[in-house]
């Protein structure tokens, strides 16, 4: 009875994972994720620090995801996406530090907020399109920065702390547990919203609505001669958006203790790209693959770990070469490799660079099949399925 | 009852008068032609029609229902389907997810029968207009020819009780217009109402009984085909004036 269901499970597991590359190679990358704390944590020095970049990229890919799918898939260019990811922290930390909450249920409470300015802002976003849109969407979080200094007729500052923010909320986990046990399950936890996170806007875009945002995406006006209410699939794709964006900005504000200013200018500061963060998932989606709802993921992390791993060249060659770089010096030199070999990434593969790996890894399946087909002296597929 | 009633519908475009006072009827089962020279506004009557412009006045009525101030999505799914002059695909989506776009419209979605689901209804709609080993090309691979029948697939996929062609000939060479005269007929037969723009004056006349002529955004004349192509006017305005 359970080696049947055993069976059964490795048959199915063995052709809808093992047998498609590009799944094979989601999930190696998966164990590996899993595995990084082990690595890490006590066996390297600044091991801690290295498990903080780590949850960081995991935030930085669940907000660029939700990005893509407005973005990618639905079409509605937002240049303002940190204002869901700074809503998610805000609401967060203000419900744990003004009305106590604990953790859990701050951390659930952002979402419902974040799709509601969703909503708030969908509504009026919805007369403009392409740059007119992206515009608009970029003054959004600038309104919210404003509102956030105003002290009279009402004292909004003494609820949003202006410049300061809203500081010293509970970590997700306190009592009883060393700073690196926490950070660990801090790991796990970002990991685990990752996954769910992108799993879910991934089925979304393969489903029909998602077939319906792309359609907007190509041609507003023909998907409304289709019989589409545009307008509420846009708004649908708003609220879709921000409901992760917001889930991953109430998580970062438990993993800061605090949420500022920067959540939404910064949208979560990954060391890499000091620049405005609702510019940083544009950057990472668009490195990584836009509309492919996976390539934000692998952006986001070789954006976050990239310039570590060149720091720590420069650092070795330097030494080896007795260049004797200041430390200055030496991120001076990693930003600037690393900026002009994004730049480069982009030029060369302006797919992006998942989105050019997965279709490599499926012009392999693909001529196996058809080779396949051939000994059978079929007749090979004739188109591929691009969604 | 007429199925479609248009009256007195007018439209200017600054200076321009589009559309002018411009009444016709469709009745149910009928296929309708509209002619006229480039500009006269035909295009832009479709356009009024199905809601994608808001006429300066006039009314149209769809099943007795004033249907003028409604969104184009909304006139869809009360009935009346549309293609473009110039193919509209969307153009990342494979041939199938085109057309399952339509299915999910409420009247698409409505109207899939028992136990069949939007990409069942979608490969059905594709085999009718004989595109379905197409179906996983993105349609940005299509040829024209299979453009405007995958167009016509989007249209009809939405159940409608009207439909409106925009120049459906246009760009087909000789199999692709025979084929096209066939699946109109067959379209009739089942008791679809067409309204058709067309230029192609002769695979026009084959399939109509009543044309309705435009000039300069205004009707100039009415009838059937014989009466319309024996009508000084339209003589006038296709062939210019005798000297």
């Amino acid at each position: 009875m359970v080696t049947r269901y055993l069976r059964r499970f490795y048959t199915s597991f063995a052709t809808y994972i093992l047998d498609i590359p590009p799944r094979l190679l989601a999930l190696l990358l998966f164990l590996l994720a899993l595995s990084v704390p082990l690595l890490l944590a006590g066996n390297v020095k600044g091991g801690d620090y290295y498990l903080r970049i780590f949850i960081l990229a995991n935030v930085n890919a669940l907000f660029a995801a939700s990005w893509d799918i407005l973005v990618g898939r639905a079409g509605q260019i937002s240049l303002g996406h940190a204002l869901f990811f700074g809503i998610g922290a805000y609401s967060s930390a203000i419900f744990a530090t003004s009305f106590g909450l604990p953790p859990w249920i701050t951390l659930a409470l952002s979402v419902p907020f974040g799709v509601l300015v969703a909503f708030l802002v969908g509504f009026p976003s919805m007369r403009v399109r392409g740059p007119y849109l992206a515009l608009v969407s970029l003054a959004f979080p600038l309104i919210l920065i404003r509102l956030s200094w105003l002290e009279s007729p009402i004292n909004i500052k003494a609820v949003m702390g202006g410049d300061f923010g809203v500081q010293g909320i509970p970590k997700l986990i306190s009592n009883g547990y060393t700073p690196l046990q926490v950070r660990i399950f801090e790991y796990y936890f970002s990991l685990l919203l990752l996954c769910v996170g992108s799993i879910v806007l991934y089925k979304i875009a393969r489903s029909k609505t998602g077939i319906v945002f792309v359609s907007i995406l190509d041609d507003e006006l023909a998907s409304k001669a289709s019989g589409i209410n545009t307008t509420k699939y846009k708004l649908l794709a708003f609220a879709i958006s921000a409901f992760f964006a917001s889930l991953a900005g109430g998580f970062y504000a438990h993993f800061m203790t605090g949420a500022d200013l920067s959540t939404l200018l910064f949208g979560g500061p990954s060391k890499g790209l000091i620049v405005p963060g609702s510019f940083t998932v544009v950057i990472m989606t668009i490195f990584g693959g836009i509309g492919t709802i996976y390539g934000p993921i692998v952006g986001a992390y070789i954006l976050s770990l990239l310039p570590l791993l060149l720091y720590k060249i420069i650092d070795v060659l330097s030494s080896l070469a007795n260049l004797g770089l200041s430390i200055a010096d030496i991120w001076n030199w990693t930003f600037l490799i690393y900026i002009v070999s994004v730049v480069g990434f982009v030029v060369a593969w302006q797919k992006g660079i998942a989105a050019y790996v997965v279709e490599k890894l499926d012009e392999l399946t693909e001529t196996e099949e058809i080779r396949k087909d051939r000994r059978k002296g079929k007749k090979g597929k004739k188109g591929k399925k691009r969604i | 009852m007429p199925l479609l009633e248009v009256e007195k519908l007018t439209k200017r475009f600054g200076g321009l008068t589009a559309v002018n006072n411009v009444s016709f009827d469709v009745d149910e089962g009928e296929i309708v032609g509209l002619i006229g020279p480039n500009g006269a506004g035909k295009t832009t009557l479709f356009n009024l029609i199905t809601g994608f412009l808001e006429p300066d006045s006039g009314t149209v009525k769809f099943k007795g229902e004033d249907i003028t101030k409604l969104e184009p999505h909304q006139i869809v799914n009360k009935g009346i389907a549309r293609t473009f002059q110039v193919v509209r695909p969307f153009r990342h989506l494979p041939a199938i997810a085109n057309i399952i776009v339509s299915c999910v419209s409420p009247r698409g979605a409505r109207k899939l029968e028992w136990l069949k689901s939007p990409a069942r209804k979608a490969l059905d709609m594709l085999e009718l207009v004989g595109l379905s080993e197409m179906m996983f090309e993105p349609a940005e691979n299509l040829a024209h020819g299979d453009l405007k029948r995958l167009e016509m697939a989007k249209a009809l996929a939405t159940e409608p009780d009207l439909l409106l062609l925009d120049e459906p000939f246009s760009g087909l060479n000789p199999i692709e217009t025979d084929y096209l005269t066939k699946s109109i007929q067959r379209l009739h037969l089942d008791g679809y109402t067409m309204v058709i723009v067309e230029h192609k004056l002769h695979e026009l006349m084959k399939l109509v009984r009543r044309v309705v002529v435009l000039h300069y955004g205004e009707k100039i004349a009415e009838g059937s085909p014989k009466e319309v192509s024996q009508d000084k006017k339209v003589i006038e305005v296709y062939m210019g004036r005798g000297i």
